[in-house]
Protein backbone atom coordinates (compact mmCIF):
# COMPACT_ATOMS: atom_id res chain seq x y z
CA UNK A 1 0.00 0.00 0.00
CA UNK A 2 1.39 3.82 -0.84
CA UNK A 3 1.57 5.93 1.87
CA UNK A 4 0.76 9.04 -0.24
CA UNK A 5 -1.44 8.70 -3.68
CA UNK A 6 -1.54 11.84 -6.14
CA UNK A 7 -2.98 11.52 -9.63
CA UNK A 8 -2.93 14.14 -12.19
CA UNK A 9 -3.77 17.10 -9.47
CA UNK A 10 -4.60 19.88 -10.75
CA UNK A 11 -5.37 23.08 -8.64
CA UNK A 12 -5.77 26.61 -10.07
CA UNK A 13 -5.63 30.00 -7.68
CA UNK A 14 -5.15 32.70 -11.05
CA UNK A 15 -2.01 33.60 -10.66
CA UNK A 16 -0.73 30.08 -9.54
CA UNK A 17 -1.35 26.47 -10.47
CA UNK A 18 -0.50 23.22 -9.94
CA UNK A 19 -0.33 21.07 -13.09
CA UNK A 20 -0.42 17.69 -13.53
CA UNK A 21 1.00 17.07 -10.33
CA UNK A 22 1.03 12.66 -10.03
CA UNK A 23 2.98 11.90 -6.83
CA UNK A 24 3.09 8.94 -5.24
CA UNK A 25 4.71 8.05 -1.20
CA UNK A 26 5.61 4.22 -1.17
CA UNK A 27 4.72 3.08 2.51
CA UNK A 28 7.80 2.65 4.82
CA UNK A 29 9.66 5.07 3.13
CA UNK A 30 10.29 8.86 3.87
CA UNK A 31 10.03 11.61 0.71
CA UNK A 32 11.45 14.51 0.66
CA UNK A 33 9.66 17.52 -0.96
CA UNK A 34 12.21 19.94 -2.64
CA UNK A 35 11.74 23.49 -4.20
CA UNK A 36 11.67 27.01 -4.66
CA UNK A 37 9.51 29.69 -2.25
CA UNK A 38 6.21 29.54 -4.07
CA UNK A 39 6.69 26.50 -5.89
CA UNK A 40 3.41 24.70 -4.54
CA UNK A 41 4.98 22.63 -1.82
CA UNK A 42 2.54 23.88 0.62
CA UNK A 43 -0.16 23.68 -1.58
CA UNK A 44 0.74 19.87 -2.69
CA UNK A 45 0.30 19.13 1.17
CA UNK A 46 -2.75 20.59 1.65
CA UNK A 47 -3.84 18.76 -0.83
CA UNK A 48 -2.72 15.29 -0.20
CA UNK A 49 -4.78 15.50 3.39
CA UNK A 50 -7.84 16.80 1.66
CA UNK A 51 -7.13 20.59 3.19
CA UNK A 52 -7.85 21.68 -0.42
CA UNK A 53 -9.79 20.32 -2.90
CA UNK A 54 -8.24 20.25 -6.57
CA UNK A 55 -10.11 21.46 -9.52
CA UNK A 56 -9.28 17.69 -10.60
CA UNK A 57 -7.34 14.68 -10.09
CA UNK A 58 -7.74 12.22 -6.79
CA UNK A 59 -5.50 11.92 -3.91
CA UNK A 60 -5.50 9.15 -1.30
CA UNK A 61 -3.90 9.06 1.91
CA UNK A 62 -3.03 4.98 3.62
CA UNK A 63 -5.48 3.85 0.99
CA UNK A 64 -8.11 6.26 1.83
CA UNK A 65 -9.76 8.76 -0.67
CA UNK A 66 -8.92 11.83 1.18
CA UNK A 67 -12.38 13.85 -0.55
CA UNK A 68 -14.28 10.50 0.96
CA UNK A 69 -16.12 10.97 4.97
CA UNK A 70 -14.20 7.80 5.91
CA UNK A 71 -10.89 10.14 5.33
CA UNK A 72 -11.66 11.94 9.04
CA UNK A 73 -11.04 8.79 10.67
CA UNK A 74 -7.89 8.12 8.42
CA UNK A 75 -6.70 11.54 9.73
CA UNK A 76 -5.89 9.75 13.58
CA UNK A 77 -3.15 8.10 12.03
CA UNK A 78 -1.63 10.90 10.40
CA UNK A 79 0.72 13.79 12.31
CA UNK A 80 0.99 16.71 10.80
CA UNK A 81 4.16 19.82 11.50
CA UNK A 82 3.33 22.81 9.38
CA UNK A 83 5.38 25.56 8.47
CA UNK A 84 3.94 27.04 11.73
CA UNK A 85 2.53 25.96 14.64
CA UNK A 86 -0.95 27.08 14.49
CA UNK A 87 -2.14 26.18 17.97
CA UNK A 88 -3.50 29.33 19.64
CA UNK A 89 -0.98 31.54 21.29
CA UNK A 90 -2.87 31.95 24.47
CA UNK A 91 -2.77 27.81 25.20
CA UNK A 92 0.38 26.51 27.44
CA UNK A 93 1.85 23.12 26.40
CA UNK A 94 -0.41 21.37 29.15
CA UNK A 95 -3.57 22.91 27.48
CA UNK A 96 -2.31 21.72 23.94
CA UNK A 97 -2.02 18.24 25.76
CA UNK A 98 -5.39 18.01 26.73
CA UNK A 99 -7.57 19.25 23.84
CA UNK A 100 -4.77 16.63 21.53
CA UNK A 101 -6.03 14.03 23.92
CA UNK A 102 -9.90 14.81 23.45
CA UNK A 103 -9.13 15.07 19.70
CA UNK A 104 -7.34 11.15 18.83
CA UNK A 105 -8.20 7.64 20.08
CA UNK A 106 -4.89 6.87 20.02
CA UNK A 107 -3.39 9.73 21.84
CA UNK A 108 -0.86 8.45 24.14
CA UNK A 109 -0.33 11.15 27.05
CA UNK A 110 3.11 9.69 28.15
CA UNK A 111 4.53 10.01 24.97
CA UNK A 112 3.37 13.14 24.51
CA UNK A 113 5.01 14.31 28.04
CA UNK A 114 8.37 12.02 27.15
CA UNK A 115 8.71 14.33 24.53
CA UNK A 116 8.29 17.87 26.39
CA UNK A 117 10.67 16.91 28.74
CA UNK A 118 13.38 15.45 25.94
CA UNK A 119 12.93 18.86 24.21
CA UNK A 120 13.15 20.88 27.52
CA UNK A 121 9.69 22.66 26.51
CA UNK A 122 7.87 24.67 29.78
CA UNK A 123 4.49 23.03 30.53
CA UNK A 124 2.74 26.20 31.78
CA UNK A 125 4.57 28.82 29.50
CA UNK A 126 1.67 30.17 27.43
CA UNK A 127 2.54 29.54 23.14
CA UNK A 128 2.83 33.28 22.84
CA UNK A 129 6.19 33.82 24.59
CA UNK A 130 7.41 30.45 22.97
CA UNK A 131 10.37 30.85 20.31
CA UNK A 132 10.05 29.46 17.06
CA UNK A 133 12.24 26.47 18.01
CA UNK A 134 10.09 25.59 20.70
CA UNK A 135 6.83 26.03 18.68
CA UNK A 136 7.98 23.78 15.87
CA UNK A 137 9.24 21.08 19.12
CA UNK A 138 5.81 21.07 20.44
CA UNK A 139 4.02 20.93 16.80
CA UNK A 140 6.50 17.81 16.29
CA UNK A 141 5.83 16.47 19.64
CA UNK A 142 2.16 16.50 19.25
CA UNK A 143 2.15 14.81 15.95
CA UNK A 144 4.43 12.22 17.78
CA UNK A 145 2.53 11.37 20.33
CA UNK A 146 -0.89 9.91 18.73
CA UNK A 147 0.68 6.68 17.03
CA UNK A 148 0.71 7.76 13.46
CA UNK A 149 1.56 6.18 10.82
CA UNK A 150 2.26 8.55 8.25
CA UNK A 151 3.99 12.29 9.19
CA UNK A 152 3.02 14.93 7.42
CA UNK A 153 5.95 18.05 8.13
CA UNK A 154 5.97 21.29 6.00
CA UNK A 155 9.09 23.31 6.88
CA UNK A 156 9.32 21.51 10.42
CA UNK A 157 13.10 21.99 10.64
CA UNK A 158 13.17 24.76 9.87
CA UNK A 159 13.84 27.75 12.58
CA UNK A 160 15.50 25.25 14.81
CA UNK A 161 19.20 25.47 15.82
CA UNK A 162 21.75 22.82 14.17
CA UNK A 163 21.80 20.68 17.21
CA UNK A 164 18.09 20.35 17.45
CA UNK A 165 17.41 19.63 13.95
CA UNK A 166 19.72 16.68 13.87
CA UNK A 167 18.27 15.52 17.07
CA UNK A 168 14.65 15.85 15.15
CA UNK A 169 15.83 13.88 11.99
CA UNK A 170 17.18 11.18 14.41
CA UNK A 171 13.81 11.23 16.07
CA UNK A 172 12.37 10.82 12.24
CA UNK A 173 14.30 8.59 11.42
CA UNK A 174 13.75 6.24 14.58
CA UNK A 175 10.27 6.70 13.26
CA UNK A 176 10.47 4.98 10.02
CA UNK A 177 12.04 2.48 12.08
CA UNK A 178 8.47 0.62 12.24
CA UNK A 179 8.12 -0.97 8.40
CA UNK A 180 4.56 0.51 8.03
CA UNK A 181 5.51 4.33 9.20
CA UNK A 182 5.97 6.56 6.33
CA UNK A 183 7.16 10.19 5.71
CA UNK A 184 6.36 13.33 3.55
CA UNK A 185 8.68 16.00 4.52
CA UNK A 186 9.41 19.37 2.61
CA UNK A 187 11.82 21.82 3.23
CA UNK A 188 14.31 24.28 2.07
CA UNK A 189 17.39 22.17 4.15
CA UNK A 190 17.87 20.28 1.19
CA UNK A 191 21.21 18.80 3.28
CA UNK A 192 18.62 17.69 5.69
CA UNK A 193 16.07 15.94 3.02
CA UNK A 194 19.81 14.22 1.54
CA UNK A 195 20.54 12.94 5.18
CA UNK A 196 16.76 11.57 6.06
CA UNK A 197 15.45 10.83 2.91
CA UNK A 198 14.66 7.83 0.44
CA UNK A 199 13.12 9.30 -2.21
CA UNK A 200 13.21 13.16 -3.66
CA UNK A 201 10.48 15.07 -5.03
CA UNK A 202 11.36 18.33 -7.38
CA UNK A 203 8.74 20.94 -7.71
CA UNK A 204 9.38 23.36 -9.54
CA UNK A 205 6.50 26.38 -10.89
CA UNK A 206 3.76 23.82 -9.88
CA UNK A 207 4.89 21.23 -11.70
CA UNK A 208 6.85 18.09 -10.27
CA UNK A 209 10.03 17.79 -12.37
CA UNK A 210 11.17 14.11 -10.63
CA UNK A 211 10.39 12.05 -8.09
CA UNK A 212 12.96 9.70 -7.46
CA UNK A 213 14.76 7.17 -5.53
CA UNK A 214 17.87 9.09 -4.06
CA UNK A 215 20.18 6.81 -4.66
CA UNK A 216 19.32 6.48 -7.92
CA UNK A 217 19.17 10.28 -8.32
CA UNK A 218 22.83 10.25 -7.59
CA UNK A 219 23.32 7.82 -10.06
CA UNK A 220 22.26 8.70 -12.56
CA UNK A 221 23.49 12.21 -12.28
CA UNK A 222 27.12 13.16 -12.66
CA UNK A 223 29.02 16.61 -12.70
CA UNK A 224 30.86 17.00 -15.48
CA UNK A 225 33.76 20.23 -14.63
CA UNK A 226 36.25 20.74 -17.53
CA UNK A 227 36.84 23.11 -20.58
CA UNK A 228 34.80 24.93 -22.81
CA UNK A 229 36.21 22.67 -25.51
CA UNK A 230 35.52 19.48 -24.07
CA UNK A 231 31.83 20.52 -23.11
CA UNK A 232 30.92 21.32 -26.61
CA UNK A 233 31.82 17.29 -27.38
CA UNK A 234 29.58 16.35 -25.17
CA UNK A 235 25.65 14.91 -26.23
CA UNK A 236 23.36 18.69 -26.03
CA UNK A 237 20.44 16.06 -24.20
CA UNK A 238 23.33 14.96 -22.14
CA UNK A 239 23.51 18.06 -20.56
CA UNK A 240 20.96 19.09 -17.84
CA UNK A 241 22.45 22.26 -16.93
CA UNK A 242 25.62 23.92 -16.90
CA UNK A 243 27.41 27.18 -15.58
CA UNK A 244 30.33 29.23 -16.49
CA UNK A 245 33.79 28.93 -14.15
CA UNK A 246 36.88 30.93 -13.99
CA UNK A 247 39.42 31.04 -16.73
CA UNK A 248 36.68 29.24 -19.60
CA UNK A 249 35.90 26.29 -17.30
CA UNK A 250 32.53 25.08 -17.23
CA UNK A 251 30.86 23.35 -14.83
CA UNK A 252 28.10 21.04 -16.13
CA UNK A 253 25.11 18.31 -14.44
CA UNK A 254 25.00 15.31 -17.23
CA UNK A 255 22.78 12.64 -17.17
CA UNK A 256 25.56 9.38 -16.76
CA UNK A 257 24.46 6.90 -18.91
CA UNK A 258 24.86 9.80 -22.22
CA UNK A 259 28.65 10.69 -21.88
CA UNK A 260 31.32 8.61 -22.24
CA UNK A 261 32.21 6.13 -19.50
CA UNK A 262 35.60 7.48 -19.93
CA UNK A 263 34.95 10.67 -18.53
CA UNK A 264 35.67 11.15 -15.49
CA UNK A 265 32.22 12.97 -13.45
CA UNK A 266 32.19 14.28 -9.81
CA UNK A 267 29.26 13.03 -7.42
CA UNK A 268 26.82 15.65 -7.33
CA UNK A 269 24.75 16.49 -4.48
CA UNK A 270 20.91 17.15 -4.40
CA UNK A 271 21.05 20.17 -4.21
CA UNK A 272 23.48 20.45 -7.25
CA UNK A 273 20.88 18.23 -8.70
CA UNK A 274 18.14 20.73 -8.52
CA UNK A 275 20.44 23.82 -9.40
CA UNK A 276 21.13 23.04 -12.27
CA UNK A 277 17.76 21.02 -13.46
CA UNK A 278 16.25 24.85 -12.49
CA UNK A 279 18.86 26.45 -14.71
CA UNK A 280 18.43 24.59 -17.48
CA UNK A 281 14.35 24.73 -16.92
CA UNK A 282 15.08 28.65 -16.84
CA UNK A 283 17.42 28.36 -19.77
CA UNK A 284 13.99 26.73 -22.03
CA UNK B 1 -16.32 18.46 18.88
CA UNK B 2 -15.49 18.35 22.41
CA UNK B 3 -11.91 18.91 21.88
CA UNK B 4 -13.03 22.18 19.71
CA UNK B 5 -15.10 23.74 22.29
CA UNK B 6 -12.49 22.68 24.77
CA UNK B 7 -10.07 24.90 22.92
CA UNK B 8 -12.72 27.54 22.38
CA UNK B 9 -13.49 27.61 26.59
CA UNK B 10 -9.76 27.72 27.26
CA UNK B 11 -9.04 30.47 24.82
CA UNK B 12 -11.87 32.69 25.37
CA UNK B 13 -11.13 31.91 29.40
CA UNK B 14 -7.43 33.53 29.13
CA UNK B 15 -9.04 36.21 27.13
CA UNK B 16 -12.19 36.83 28.65
CA UNK B 17 -12.03 37.14 32.78
CA UNK B 18 -11.60 40.97 32.78
CA UNK B 19 -14.87 41.07 30.59
CA UNK B 20 -16.80 38.50 32.91
CA UNK B 21 -16.15 40.84 35.47
CA UNK B 22 -17.35 43.57 33.65
CA UNK B 23 -20.35 41.58 32.76
CA UNK B 24 -21.70 41.20 36.33
CA UNK B 25 -20.99 44.84 37.16
CA UNK B 26 -23.42 46.04 34.28
CA UNK B 27 -25.87 42.68 35.01
CA UNK B 28 -26.31 44.12 38.73
CA UNK B 29 -26.33 47.88 37.51
CA UNK B 30 -28.54 47.64 34.90
CA UNK B 31 -31.24 45.67 35.65
CA UNK B 32 -33.06 43.94 32.80
CA UNK B 33 -31.37 45.93 29.89
CA UNK B 34 -28.19 44.57 31.78
CA UNK B 35 -29.31 40.98 31.62
CA UNK B 36 -30.40 40.84 28.23
CA UNK B 37 -27.03 42.49 27.07
CA UNK B 38 -24.90 39.84 28.86
CA UNK B 39 -26.96 37.21 27.21
CA UNK B 40 -26.59 38.39 23.81
CA UNK B 41 -22.88 39.37 24.83
CA UNK B 42 -22.38 35.82 25.94
CA UNK B 43 -23.97 34.34 22.89
CA UNK B 44 -21.89 36.34 20.74
CA UNK B 45 -18.30 35.05 21.82
CA UNK B 46 -18.20 32.26 18.87
CA UNK B 47 -17.56 35.59 16.96
CA UNK B 48 -14.44 36.18 19.23
CA UNK B 49 -12.99 32.59 18.89
CA UNK B 50 -13.66 32.57 15.41
CA UNK B 51 -11.06 35.58 15.25
CA UNK B 52 -8.82 33.93 17.23
CA UNK B 53 -8.78 30.81 15.10
CA UNK B 54 -8.51 33.37 11.99
CA UNK B 55 -5.47 34.91 14.08
CA UNK B 56 -3.40 31.86 14.43
CA UNK B 57 -4.77 30.07 11.42
CA UNK B 58 -6.27 27.49 13.74
CA UNK B 59 -8.24 26.82 10.57
CA UNK B 60 -5.49 24.98 8.32
CA UNK B 61 -3.90 22.99 11.27
CA UNK B 62 -7.68 21.29 11.97
CA UNK B 63 -8.34 20.97 8.26
CA UNK B 64 -5.85 18.31 8.82
CA UNK B 65 -6.71 16.87 12.07
CA UNK B 66 -9.47 13.94 12.58
CA UNK B 67 -12.50 16.55 13.08
CA UNK B 68 -15.17 16.60 10.45
CA UNK B 69 -16.52 19.64 8.85
CA UNK B 70 -19.38 19.33 10.58
CA UNK B 71 -17.70 19.40 14.18
CA UNK B 72 -15.83 22.30 13.16
CA UNK B 73 -18.59 24.57 12.24
CA UNK B 74 -21.34 22.99 14.46
CA UNK B 75 -18.76 23.44 17.47
CA UNK B 76 -19.26 27.23 17.46
CA UNK B 77 -22.81 27.04 17.46
CA UNK B 78 -22.45 24.46 20.68
CA UNK B 79 -20.37 27.06 21.86
CA UNK B 80 -22.70 30.09 21.45
CA UNK B 81 -25.50 28.20 22.91
CA UNK B 82 -23.53 26.75 26.30
CA UNK B 83 -21.95 30.94 26.69
CA UNK B 84 -25.61 31.89 26.00
CA UNK B 85 -27.09 29.58 28.73
CA UNK B 86 -24.49 30.08 31.01
CA UNK B 87 -25.28 33.62 30.82
CA UNK B 88 -28.99 33.15 30.87
CA UNK B 89 -28.18 30.75 33.95
CA UNK B 90 -25.89 33.18 36.06
CA UNK B 91 -28.33 36.19 34.91
CA UNK B 92 -31.52 34.12 36.26
CA UNK B 93 -28.77 33.58 39.86
CA UNK B 94 -27.60 36.81 40.00
CA UNK B 95 -31.13 38.56 39.86
CA UNK B 96 -32.54 36.01 42.30
CA UNK B 97 -29.63 37.13 44.82
CA UNK B 98 -30.60 41.18 43.83
CA UNK B 99 -34.31 40.11 45.08
CA UNK B 100 -33.94 38.63 47.85
CA UNK B 101 -31.67 40.55 49.36
CA UNK B 102 -33.48 43.96 48.19
CA UNK B 103 -30.72 45.54 46.85
CA UNK B 104 -31.23 49.16 45.26
CA UNK B 105 -28.66 49.62 42.43
CA UNK B 106 -28.20 52.35 40.57
CA UNK B 107 -29.63 52.38 36.69
CA UNK B 108 -26.84 53.24 34.10
CA UNK B 109 -23.74 52.12 35.14
CA UNK B 110 -21.50 53.63 32.64
CA UNK B 111 -20.68 51.35 29.72
CA UNK B 112 -18.04 52.98 29.08
CA UNK B 113 -16.00 51.45 31.26
CA UNK B 114 -16.67 48.03 29.15
CA UNK B 115 -15.96 50.11 25.72
CA UNK B 116 -12.64 51.16 27.50
CA UNK B 117 -12.01 47.70 27.48
CA UNK B 118 -12.78 47.29 23.80
CA UNK B 119 -9.34 46.96 22.04
CA UNK B 120 -10.31 45.75 18.32
CA UNK B 121 -13.11 47.02 16.22
CA UNK B 122 -14.26 44.11 15.64
CA UNK B 123 -14.94 43.82 19.24
CA UNK B 124 -16.78 47.82 19.13
CA UNK B 125 -18.94 46.42 16.47
CA UNK B 126 -20.31 43.79 18.16
CA UNK B 127 -20.64 45.72 21.08
CA UNK B 128 -22.92 48.15 18.84
CA UNK B 129 -24.94 45.51 17.45
CA UNK B 130 -25.94 44.16 21.22
CA UNK B 131 -26.36 47.68 21.74
CA UNK B 132 -28.83 47.35 19.07
CA UNK B 133 -30.17 44.06 19.94
CA UNK B 134 -30.87 45.20 23.05
CA UNK B 135 -32.24 49.21 22.62
CA UNK B 136 -34.71 46.75 19.74
CA UNK B 137 -35.94 44.45 22.93
CA UNK B 138 -36.18 47.71 24.90
CA UNK B 139 -38.73 49.68 22.70
CA UNK B 140 -40.68 46.29 21.94
CA UNK B 141 -40.72 46.00 25.65
CA UNK B 142 -42.15 49.83 25.63
CA UNK B 143 -44.74 49.57 22.79
CA UNK B 144 -46.22 46.80 24.11
CA UNK B 145 -46.34 47.90 27.08
CA UNK B 146 -48.22 51.18 25.55
CA UNK B 147 -50.48 48.52 23.52
CA UNK B 148 -51.56 47.12 26.44
CA UNK B 149 -52.55 50.23 28.25
CA UNK B 150 -54.58 51.69 25.55
CA UNK B 151 -56.38 49.17 24.14
CA UNK B 152 -57.17 47.71 27.47
CA UNK B 153 -55.26 44.65 28.16
CA UNK B 154 -54.26 43.50 24.15
CA UNK B 155 -51.25 41.44 25.78
CA UNK B 156 -51.43 39.56 22.61
CA UNK B 157 -48.54 41.34 20.60
CA UNK B 158 -46.16 40.75 23.87
CA UNK B 159 -47.67 37.17 23.52
CA UNK B 160 -47.11 37.21 19.72
CA UNK B 161 -43.51 38.27 19.95
CA UNK B 162 -42.79 35.70 22.61
CA UNK B 163 -43.46 32.90 20.49
CA UNK B 164 -42.33 34.40 16.91
CA UNK B 165 -38.94 35.44 18.11
CA UNK B 166 -37.98 31.89 19.77
CA UNK B 167 -39.59 30.17 16.50
CA UNK B 168 -37.37 32.42 14.39
CA UNK B 169 -34.63 32.07 16.19
CA UNK B 170 -34.73 27.96 15.82
CA UNK B 171 -35.39 28.41 12.03
CA UNK B 172 -32.72 31.00 11.29
CA UNK B 173 -30.23 28.64 13.12
CA UNK B 174 -31.88 25.36 11.23
CA UNK B 175 -31.02 27.34 7.94
CA UNK B 176 -27.71 28.75 9.34
CA UNK B 177 -25.90 25.48 9.80
CA UNK B 178 -26.10 23.60 6.87
CA UNK B 179 -25.15 27.29 5.08
CA UNK B 180 -22.10 27.55 6.95
CA UNK B 181 -21.23 23.87 6.68
CA UNK B 182 -21.30 24.65 2.65
CA UNK B 183 -19.43 27.39 3.00
CA UNK B 184 -16.49 26.07 5.02
CA UNK B 185 -16.28 23.41 2.32
CA UNK B 186 -16.67 25.47 -0.31
CA UNK B 187 -13.71 27.49 1.14
CA UNK B 188 -11.58 24.61 0.65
Amino acid sequence: MNAIELNHIHKSFGGFAIQDLSLTVPSGTICGLVGENGAGKSTTIRLALGALRPDSGAAAVLGTDVSSPAFTGVKEDVGVVLDEAYFPETLNALQVGKILASTYRQWEQGTYESYLDRFSLPVRKPFKDFSRGMKMKLAITAALSHRPKLLVLDEATSGLDPIVRDEVLEIFNEFTREEDHSILISSHIVSDLEKLCDYIAFLHQGRLLFCQEKDRLLEDYGVFVGTAEQAQSLLPEAVVGREARDYGGVRALVKRGMVPETLALERPTVEEIILFIVKGENRR
Amino acid sequence: MKALIQKDVYVLWKQMKIFLLVMLVIMVGNGSFGSVFVVVWCSMMPYTALAYDERCKWDQMAAMMPYSPRDLVLSKYVLGWLCAGAASAVVLAVQAIIRALHLSVATGTPLAVLMSFCASASVLAITLVIFLVCGAAGALGTVTISVDQTAGGIQSLFGFFMLILPVAAVALTAVSIPLSMRLYTARR
